[in-house]
């Protein structure tokens, strides 16, 4: 295992998608930004899914809002390329409908789990356990079960490429409405007792 | 020191944070956190890349993941342990005890059941909370919008069926 765990980095080095030093970064100012906002906490999200807070949406429209123009920018002025998923239908429902049941009842997702680990949260380590099973029945029976049901690719589109040369206006309405959305979503907070006695 | 920023905070950081990963300047590539997953499977059951295709497909990605996953880890200690102060070991988050249960086997069972589904849910969808949302929506991707709408109907219809409407003391 130590061999593949040192082909992992060595395969980072040779990709050119930033050395493993600035691969790591990006992971440390992630997990802070994550644990800094407290959008790791069961509160947050599964408070989301019950709509007794509202943290997670207001911060996640706003970020896409604002990196979604930014981004569109820098893509026109050759500074960044679009990495977009193709559209497999079948996948997109299925998986999208597990997720979302799942994100409801464990509180947390890929992104924000590895971070409550690194608080001491027993539960989400144990999640994380079902995880990498569940990454590997995907693994094991991805060409005879899983692949079928996700379906052919039916393209990979964005809003603003049927908008021809009205891009760079497609894109500002978009953003500036999710901004807004984000400013708009009444803000509602649920708190982690032991959590709220520290902080005081 | 401030123990925990706004969400609008949390937001611009995090926009910045997506603009600087896609620049040519950054990794050129979008955020991501749920291939890492298969790919740590991998390692740890040691399965074969060339016998499992699926593998050979996530290499680059998951390992790149793989190693964005490690800084996560590392930040979160760092900012749990000297900034948010709120690092402590526990089994039953207050809101469980307080809209589900208080038992400790129902819990970990449905974190179990829920962190295994999650995986296979995103990896049929070929992304997540991070790939999708952030990055895909960022980039008015169409499946990202599918994977959006899907997640958020499910994730509030669950909410509404799967916790207690009234707060039980804690």
């Amino acid at each position: 295992m130590f061999e593949r765990i040192m082909g992992m980095f060595e395969t980072v080095a040779n990709e050119g998608h930033g050395s493993v030093a600035l691969v790591f970064v990006i992971g440390i100012l992630f997990g802070g930004i994550i644990q800094y906002s407290r959008v790791d906490k069961f509160e947050k999200i599964a408070g989301f899914a019950m709509l007794r807070d509202t943290v997670v949406p207001k911060m996640l429209f706003l970020a896409v809002g604002v990196a979604g123009i930014g981004l569109y920018f820098m893509i026109e002025a050759g500074w960044a390329h679009y990495h977009i998923k193709p559209i497999l239908l079948g996948g997109l429902v299925i998986g999208g409908v597990l997720f979302g049941v799942s994100m409801a009842i464990f509180g947390k997702c890929p992104g924000t789990g590895p971070v409550s680990i690194a608080e001491g949260r027993i539960d989400v380590l144990v999640g994380a356990i079902g995880g990498l099973l569940g990454g590997l029945v995907f693994t094991l029976f991805y060409e005879p079960v899983f692949k079928p049901i996700m379906g052919p690719d039916l393209g990979k589109s964005v809003l603003t490429g049927g908008a021809g040369d009205y891009g760079s206006v497609t894109i500002l309405v978009f953003g500036i409405a999710l901004v807004a959305v984000s400013m708009l979503i009444p803000l509602r907070q649920e708190f982690d007792e032991a959590d709220l006695n520290r902080l005081g | 020191m401030i123990r925990r920023i706004p969400w609008w905070a949390g937001g611009l950081l995090m926009a910045l944070l997506l603009m600087f990963t896609f620049s040519i300047f950054g990794a050129d590539r979008p955020i991501g956190a749920s291939t890492y997953v298969p790919y740590f499977a991998g390692l740890l059951f040691n399965l074969d890349p060339e016998q499992y295709g699926y593998l050979k497909q996530i290499d680059g990605a998951g390992a790149w993941e793989g190693v964005m996953l490690l800084g996560a880890l590392f930040g979160g200690f760092v900012t749990s342990v000297f900034i948010t102060k709120s690092f402590r070991f526990s089994v039953i988050p207050t809101a469980w005890k307080k809209y589900k249960n208080g038992s400790v086997v129902s819990r970990l069972a449905w974190s179990f059941a829920s962190g295994f589904f999650m995986i296979i849910g995103a990896r049929l969808a070929g992304g997540c909370t991070s790939g999708h949302f952030l990055s895909g929506m960022s980039q008015t991707a169409i499946s990202a919008m599918i994977f959006g709408g899907v997640v958020m109907a499910t994730l509030l219809i669950t909410g509404r069926l799967f916790y207690k409407k009234e707060a039980q003391d804690v």
